[in-house]
């Protein structure tokens, strides 16, 4: 399903986006994701495609709000049954089997209020597919969660959803659930700056924005010094890195290097480029380390789990990236390459992959 | 909570004199020698019957004001929202004085009224005009505020789930601020019921239980009131009271 909307209030958006299975609108808290959702669900005025126009009560939407906006004055069942029409007894029989079938049937007496979070994101999704909307909204479903039971409370919702075979456009700032996803579309200054698997998008960013948007933390400027195939040699601040680069990016050309932290690898200085340890956190099991070069550019390394090391504060260490990792980005305002390197994904205009 | 103690005692003691006059009416019914005076019956049944009417009234017209009030928000509200509250803050006399002003056998509009055939003064509709000036207000302003004690979202959610704006106001909104809008009708008939300022001045009669209370206490001494003062409490008081404990009562939800 093609989904294209405009909205100029609360604030201005113009984004299209492909619909198949479960999608994952990401971006930042207030990027207008929600009103995005809400425009398409006919709450908040806006034009596009589909349905630009129809009366909210006509569209085959299934809504599910932050906090899931259970009726409290109606049992479970009867939050199921909303939708329905019939007698009693066919709204019964028929919630009752959409709660079975999410594993829910026994607290179909219970009210909205002594249920937990996770289930009644379930009995709004029940209720939601009651009506059998051809399109799912859920609004940062992983938000109210409580952190043990997430993973769980995730799991069983993609069930769920991934079970009534109904597209979900899902709007959240959580990453993790972008990871699971089946298409991630990343949400930045009013549109949709690229759209794709999470492997796609997670290994090729498309720009700087798009970096950022995926956590990757060490983006600086860098200049092209030297070619190697479809390797390019880069000055990054005094430290040397490789990356793949279209054949047209030529010597001397300012680019901008996006490194995921989790991608670097540190040693202790032999014949790199030597920096300086100016800062370290625990992260759990794992170690965040901060890295300034002698010409004051810094980077963040994060350890795998349970690496070991007595490295003090003021040590000299050396760093190392694979070239697969640097993701390069032309320094122009759309920050794009004009032909990402390596034969990856292609990507239209808007961020789409072509199916060309 | 020992030292809590005297907050408690002036508790009680605050309870005491509130229900002070109805022990003291317990006390002073004259049980074997009351009667009812001529009038008394009638007037009863002008109350109830006359009351059930104006809330009527005051229900259907309210309601929509009320609600509307609770959701639409536009520039100069502010002067809609003063305009609701004058005649809650209009004291009941004056209220009495301004409609007899309009609607009186010389007012601006009860001179073409009266020629329509509509009389508004000393008639029953004039005693249901009273009662609907006096109630309107305490109605309006409880179920504005039950109706914004609604979440909007789930009426948006009852749009999104299929049901037209109507149906998501009665399967959602009304059932929502369903003990709001029981408070203010409860609040509504008590004032009604007893209304005096307001109906003396437009409507003397036919005559309510509060203006014969009164013309009882003028012709023929405090012993007249007893028997019609019981029946009015009688009467009046177990809806407001049921309305009231059940809107007290938390909701299972």
């Amino acid at each position: 399903m093609h989904v294209h909307y405009r909205l100029h209030q609360p604030l201005p958006l113009d984004a299209r986006l492909q619909l198949d299975g479960f999608t994952v609108l990401h971006g930042v808290s207030g990027s207008g994701k929600t009103s995005l959702l809400r425009a398409i669900a006919g709450l908040l005025p806006g034009q596009g495609e589909p349905w630009g126009g129809w009366p909210v009560q006509h569209r085959p939407v299934g809504y599910l709000p932050q906090g899931c906006a259970l009726f409290p004055h109606l049992r479970v069942w009867q939050n199921v049954a909303f939708a329905l029409d019939g007698s009693r007894r066919q709204r019964r029989s028929r919630a009752m089997q959409l709660l079975d079938e999410l594993g829910l049937a026994w607290l179909a007496e219970r009210w909205p209020g002594q249920i937990s979070g996770g289930q009644l994101q379930r009995v709004a999704l029940a209720r939601a597919l009651a009506r059998q909307p051809q399109l799912l909204l859920l609004d940062e479903p992983t938000s109210a969660l409580d952190p043990v039971t997430r993973g769980d409370v995730i799991d069983e919702l993609l069930i769920g959803i991934r079970r009534s075979g109904v597209p979900a456009l899902v709007a959240s700032h959580d990453l993790q659930l972008a990871t699971v996803a089946d298409s991630v579309a990343l949400l930045a200054d009013g549109r949709v700056i690229q759209q794709g698997s999470p492997a796609e998008v997670f290994r090729r960013p498309m720009n700087v924005a798009a970096a950022q948007l995926l956590g990757i933390s060490n983006i600086h400027s860098a200049t092209v010094v030297g070619r190697h195939g479809a390797l390019v040699e880069l000055d990054c601040g005094g430290l040397r890195l490789h990356a793949y680069a279209p054949a047209d990016l030529g010597w001397h050309s300012e680019v901008r290097v996006a490194i995921a932290a989790e991608a670097i690898a540190v040693e202790p200085v032999r014949k790199g480029v030597p920096l300086t340890l100016v800062h370290r956190r625990r992260e759990g099991l794992c170690q965040r380390l901060w890295l300034r070069s002698a010409a004051g550019v810094t980077m963040q390394a994060l350890l795998p789990p349970l690496a070991d090391n007595d490295w003090q504060l003021g040590d000299m260490l050396q760093l190392s990236v694979p070239s697969a990792h640097v993701h390069l980005f032309a320094c122009n305002a759309r920050g794009a390459m004009p032909s990402a390197g390596r034969g990856s994904t292609q990507t239209t205009a808007a961020g789409i992959p072509s199916s060309a | 909570m020992a030292k809590a103690s005297w907050i408690y005692w002036i508790g009680a003691l605050a309870l005491m004199v509130l229900v002070l006059p109805f022990a003291g009416l317990l006390v002073s019914t004259p049980w074997l020698r009351m009667h009812f005076q001529p009038g008394d019956v009638e007037a009863i049944s002008v109350s109830v019957l006359y009351t059930l009417l104006a809330l009527s009234i005051v229900v259907v017209f309210g309601t929509p004001l009320a609600w509307w009030l609770a959701r639409c928000q536009f520039h100069g509200k502010v002067l809609i929202d003063a305009l609701t509250l004058l005649p809650l803050l209009a004291p009941p006399l004056a209220m009495g004085l301004l409609l007899s002003m309009v609607f009186g056998p010389y007012g601006w509009l009860g001179e073409p009224l009266r020629r329509l055939g509509l009389e508004l003064t000393n008639t029953p509709q004039a005693f249901v005009l009273a009662q609907v000036y006096g109630a309107a207000p305490y109605y309006i302003v409880t179920a504005r505020a039950a109706f914004e004690g609604v979440p909007r979202e789930l009426e948006q959610m009852a749009l999104t789930l299929g049901r037209g704006p109507w149906q998501s106001f009665w399967r959602v909104t009304f059932p929502l601020a369903g003990l709001g809008l029981a408070s203010g009708l409860a609040l509504a008939w008590v004032r009604a019921m007893g209304e005096f300022g307001i109906v003396l001045i437009v409507a003397y009669f036919p005559q309510g239980i509060p203006v014969k209370l009164w013309t009882n206490l003028q012709d023929s001494g405090l012993d007249a009131v007893y028997p019609l003062l019981w029946l009015f409490f009688i009467v009046a008081l177990p809806l407001p009271l049921a309305l009231g404990l059940l809107s007290r009562r938390q909701p299972v939800y």
